[in-house]
């Protein structure tokens, strides 16, 4: 094994197990498998002008190098995920040589090993529920002083019923999904300024569910029935990402 | 088309979904060199700023061929 060249840093995607003949088929020529047995880290060479210290933190502004490189990413834990159980690691996990690597699992080999245990079968589905429509106010045409004030505290009243009673739909469905789920977990609901959707985020949610989720995607398509003014969109299967410390539940 | 289904904001949106999934969760690496914190938020500053300019072209080609 040559020593790793200079201007060359290692990325690692993932931490997998077991190892087998499906994983270094995935894992393939340009990436390394290091470890072995119950678990290893897959990781790969990248160029130091790119992810060195410094330079990372202004690739970032960039967005057309931002999308390749988390796409990069994605499709490689993505490949892993096909075949193995996957512990992924966070965009930017980045060591100066293949031994800090060997290092970093070697110290948290009895913790990957159990999450590995815990994560077995099992995948990621995003879900994101949306307010389709605002609640419309009614019209306010010709109204004199007074009853204008009156419009506005019945406003505020129908407002605040109408939050409340949708606060007790999202708790609801959160539950529902809970309970076909192995685990979920609620994060917080994007800024409209960032999804970049017209739309209303109300709820931002991940749940861990096995490969096979048939019993899971039924509860989602009965809870869309339930609730005609709210969009349920499911996403993934994703790697677990959220869980890679399973909360409590 | 809605804003919301033209494809080039549907990617947005699966952009952030990646994003967020890749850089706020996963395994964090306590190792030689890890993304800091201020690395995220700029990531979001400058993803916000794009796809304002993403939304406001979106809106203006509404009822245009695309």
């Amino acid at each position: 094994m040559t020593a790793t060249a200079a201007g060359t840093l290692w990325y690692a995607y993932a931490v997998v197990g077991p190892v087998d003949d499906d994983v270094r088929a995935a894992v393939g020529g340009e990436l390394e498998l290091i470890g072995s047995g119950e678990a290893a880290v897959v990781a790969g060479p990248v160029d130091e002008s790119e992810f060195g210290e410094g330079a990372l933190g202004a690739r970032l502004n960039d967005r057309d190098w931002l999308e390749q490189a988390v796409q990069a990413h994605e499709r490689i834990v993505q490949r892993l995920l096909a075949v193995a159980t996957v512990v992924p690691l966070r965009f930017g996990s980045i060591h100066r040589d293949r031994q800090g690597v060997e290092q970093f699992l070697d110290s948290r080999r009895p913790e990957f090993a159990a999450a590995l245990a815990r994560l077995r079968g099992r995948v990621e589905l995003g879900m994101k529920v949306w307010l389709e429509q605002e609640p419309e106010a009614p019209p306010s045409r010709g109204a004199t002083g007074r009853e204008y004030l009156e419009r506005q505290r019945a406003e505020r009243d129908r407002r605040a019923g109408a939050t409340a009673a949708l606060e007790d739909r999202l708790r609801a469905i959160h539950e529902r999904l809970l309970a076909a789920a192995d685990a979920g977990v609620l994060n917080r609901p994007q800024a409209r300024e960032l999804s970049g959707d017209p739309r209303r985020m109300l709820m931002n949610a991940a749940y861990l569910v096995p490969t096979e989720h048939d019993v899971f995607l039924a509860e989602v398509e009965h809870l869309r029935r339930e609730h005609p003014q709210l969009a349920l969109d499911v996403t993934g299967p994703w790697a677990p990402y959220n869980f890679t410390e399973l909360p409590e539940r | 088309m809605s804003v919301a289904e033209s494809p080039s904001l549907r990617e947005q949106v699966t952009l952030i979904e990646l994003v967020d999934r890749v850089l706020s969760t996963g395994v964090v690496l306590t190792g030689d060199l890890t993304l800091a914190v201020a690395d995220v938020d700029l990531v979001y500053v400058g993803l916000r700023v794009l796809l304002a300019s993403v939304a406001t072209l979106e809106s203006g080609q509404e009822g245009t061929t695309p």
